[in-house]
């Protein structure tokens, strides 16, 4: 397959990480049930402020049970490609470079912004610096019930840094 | 430039409209009745002013030994208390008109950190601009600062009538109510006294032993109770009228902060210099008179507002959203207080407060849980390898400091992207300045604002030539030494799988490092103006051919105003590292002569070291030097600046010189700023 041109990579690096900011931060606000469909099975690392995370069941799980409301607000986010010609799992292994398309990339998103801990406006804003790798998915369905995801968290790290 | 003024003003108070909806219309009405009835002299005196400034730049300029000479005879003969209140007065003459902007808070931009203040001085600069200027071209709002709820901009006096006009305008929401504002200046505001004109230099040097009387350094309080028994200030007259009494707190707040910049080299520390104030028994009902002692002291946390006459939560509602350290306040004996709402309101407007009227109404624990995160904050996890990810941190923000160019060719190569984003809005320390980030946005991939493809392919800069050029574009950066400061960065490491194996040995991809750094720069702008700035920057290193054997795969950045370093301090040695931290601070707090009862000449005129219309970057430069020559030799504007022009503008030579006269002494004592000496 011919090498994708390096617009179509950058739509597509830039849509992904758009359509994953836009719909991320809103679920750990108000959707919480639908958080573990934003991870990748074969999630590795996954650290907020520190403590690490086991899977995206267990963030689901903290954000459902143990988490005030909390307010996110995006203020900058950027992202850029990691590997073009990701490789992908599939039911016989992985895509080699050669099989790869334009969705099989991996893609590194930095996110800066501010959180707010419980329902009060007049609490303070607490600056956060949150770093995400997203791969494709590589599954046909979404998990039951659950809206299927083009693009999971390989790994995450959290920060608040003001 | 006082001629200009004055033509300016008719057309200003023909909006007659404007001003009656403005809030402090009486006191601008009277200031300009106070300035009418004295305009010759005025005029004179800014007039003499206007002169020794000018003089004083084209010195700067010239640099011939000649004029230093002339200079020095004229410095040492002249009386330097008025020589120096000239200079003063000619700093604030800048051309420049100043706009209060009213009405503006609580619109739809609000819950932006600054309450939306950012996004108001865009809007205004966007309605100042032809519809069809070209980005250079644009109006610019060239300083902004706040004054109780209002804002005050400064503009080109071009751009007045045109900014007079969006008065009226809806800013998200809010009908902006926009009037001309004139500044009530130290002197101006005590003019007319028993018919007698004191001297600007004259009225400091009282305001200043005021000061001097009523601060308690060792418990850092500052006690402006029962200003009206004072019989220091009753002798000069504040009380009887209602001008100068409006403008003398204003004033007071201003020689304050002049006599404390002496002393002290950063705003921080000016700030620290004062934990409580008094206002008990002012007979204030409302804040209006004192509204800028938010601005002076935003960290306060003792505050007496006993005995006065605040009625309701309405009265105190200027100091709403200041004070956010505030642990102690203290309304017995107003009316407010004995409202049912009363405690309430108090402990939703100050999230610090521990004690109202004297009763504690937060304990040390629910404070705890309040500023507590509900995810702990733990000590950076860090998973290296072979301390591969250590060596290139190391060495990365080494070379990025002082050889970009060769970091780019030992760790960097065809394949490697950087891009860069601007939080413009970020939360920061506490009142934090921020320095504007012109020299950054063109290239900052914002990816909310950069929506255009084009834009967003531009904006990232693909192999080591492309980052390059953008590298050595961007401002000269000073990162604090790691080992030294560890407290100031914030470090985590750990593998990840699936990157590109560059040898395309193994079609699965390799692993490699991803580390996240969070941390601090000083910037080093033009004429070595330094702005301290935080940042979080996201690197994938992967195995290849660069020094370490690793290639940076990718390097993403985010500069964000200067937000400090608690944030990521382990919550387990809270109780440990403030007290280690503070030991350098609460020495130079100590030391520090605070206002001097000596006359404080002013350290520099108002704008002086700063960029403005009309002023060429060469001037700006030079002033931030003399800057500089005064804040370590604790010499006077004239002498520091005689140092070093004398020395062609080399700071080492100057420092060098200075040593070697100061050892010989023959430096006049008027050679020194009051109390360094």
């Amino acid at each position: 397959m011919a090498p994708a041109s390096e617009d179509t990579l950058v739509k597509h690096s830039t849509e992904a990480a758009t359509e994953f900011v836009n719909s991320f931060y809103p679920a750990l606000q108000s959707n919480r049930a639908t958080i573990s469909s934003f991870y990748s099975q074969q999630a590795s690392t996954i650290l907020f402020n520190g403590n690490v995370v086991a899977d995206g069941a267990a963030v689901q799980e903290i954000f459902v049970n143990q988490m005030t409301p909390t307010h996110y607000e995006v203020q900058s986010f950027d992202c850029q490609i990691i590997n073009r010609t990701y490789p992908t799992p599939t039911a016989t292994g992985f895509k080699l470079p050669t099989e790869t398309t334009v969705k099989d990339m991996s893609i590194l998103v930095i996110v800066s912004g501010f959180v707010r801990f419980g329902e009060s406006r007049d609490l303070p804003q607490r600056g956060f610096s949150e770093t995400f790798v997203l791969v494709p998915n590589p599954t046909a369905d979404g998990p039951k019930g659950k809206r299927r995801r083009e693009w999971l968290i390989q790994t995450q790290n959290f920060r608040l840094v003001v | 430039m006082k001629n200009g003024k004055a033509r300016g003003r008719p057309s200003a108070s023909d909006r007659g409209g404007i001003r009656k909806r403005g809030a402090a219309k009486k006191v601008d009405r009277e200031g300009d009745l106070v300035m009418d009835g004295n305009t010759s002299q005025a005029r004179a005196k800014r007039g003499r002013g206007d002169s020794v400034r000018s003089g004083a730049s084209s010195g700067t300029r010239s640099q011939t030994s000649t004029r230093a000479i002339d200079a020095i005879q004229k410095a040492i003969s002249s009386n330097s208390e008025s020589q120096q209140a000239n200079i003063r007065q000619g700093g604030r003459a800048s051309n420049l008109e100043q706009v209060r902007v009213n009405n503006w808070k609580g619109s739809k931009a609000k819950s932006n950190p600054d309450g939306g203040q950012e996004s108001l001085i865009a809007f205004l600069e966007k309605k100042l601009s032809p519809p069809d200027a070209r980005a250079s071209a644009r109006a610019r709002i060239t300083k902004s600062r706040l004054e109780g709820d209002a804002i005050i901009v400064s503009i080109k006096p071009e751009l007045l009538n045109r900014m007079l006009q969006l008065n009226g305008f809806n800013f998200a929401g809010k009908i902006l109510e926009i009037e001309k504002y004139d500044e009530a200046g130290i002197d101006q505001a005590m003019l007319p006294v028993n018919g007698s004109t004191p001297t600007a230099a004259d009225t400091k040097a009282k305001m200043t032993a005021f000061l001097a009387k009523r601060f308690n350094r060792e418990n850092k309080l500052l006690d402006l109770s029962d200003l009206h028994n004072d019989p220091d200030l009753i002798a000069m007259g504040i009380f009887q009228s209602t001008s100068t009494e409006s403008k003398f707190f204003p004033a007071l707040m201003k020689v304050w902060e002049l006599n404390l910049s002496l002393v002290f080299d950063s705003p921080a520390a000016r700030r620290r210099a004062v934990e409580s104030v008094s206002l008990r028994a002012n007979k204030l009902d409302n804040l209006k008179m004192v509204t800028t002692l938010a601005q002076a002291f935003p960290d306060l946390k003792n505050l007496d507002l006993s005995h006065n006459d605040f009625k309701d939560a309405q009265s105190l509602l200027a100091w709403r959203h200041k004070f956010e350290n505030l642990e102690l306040l203290d309304l017995s004996n107003t009316p407010f207080s004995a409202d049912p709402t009363f405690k309430d309101t108090m402990l939703k407007w100050y999230l610090k407060l521990r004690v109202l009227n004297g009763i504690e109404v937060r304990t040390a624990e629910e404070l705890a849980a309040l500023k507590k995160s509900p995810i702990p904050v733990q000590a950076p996890y860090f998973r290296d390898e072979g301390c591969i990810a250590e060596n290139f941190i190391r060495a990365f923000f080494s070379g990025y400091d002082n050889d970009r160019n060769g970091l780019l060719d030992s760790v960097y190569d065809n394949e490697s992207t950087f891009t860069l984003n601007i939080n413009t809005a970020a939360p920061r320390a506490q009142q934090a300045d921020v320095a504007a980030w012109d020299a950054y946005i063109k290239n900052s991939r914002n990816l909310l604002r950069i929506t255009h493809l084009t834009a967003r392919m531009s904006r990232s800069h693909n192999g080591a030539d492309k980052i390059r050029k953008l590298w050595n574009s961007l401002p000269a950066t000073r990162h604090p030494d790691i080992a030294a400061h560890p407290q100031d960065w914030l470090i985590e490491c750990y593998p990840i799988p699936g990157l590109v194996d560059p040898t395309g040995q193994s079609p699965t991809g390799v692993g490699g490092l991803l580390i996240t750094v969070h941390g601090k720069y000083d910037e080093i702008g033009k004429g070595s103006k330094i702005d301290t700035r935080s940042f979080d920057r996201t690197f994938v290193l992967g195995p290849g051919g660069g020094a370490g054997g690793v290639r940076v795969i990718n390097d993403i950045l985010c500069c964000r105003a200067y937000g400090g370093n608690e944030a990521w301090a382990p919550e387990t040695e809270e109780a440990a590292q403030p007290a280690a931290q503070q030991a350098t601070p609460q020495q130079s707090i100590d030391q520090a002569a605070v206002p001097q009862q000596v006359v404080g000449p002013p350290a520099t005129p108002e704008g002086y070291g700063m960029p403005a219309p009309g002023k060429s970057e060469t001037q700006v430069q030079q002033e931030q030097l003399v800057i500089q020559v005064m804040s370590q030799t604790g010499m006077t504007l004239q002498y520091s600046e005689l140092a070093i022009s004398g020395n062609g503008w080399d700071l080492d030579k100057a420092l060098q010189d200075f040593a070697k006269l100061k050892e010989q002494g023959t430096l006049p004592p008027e050679a020194f700023l009051a109390g360094t000496v």
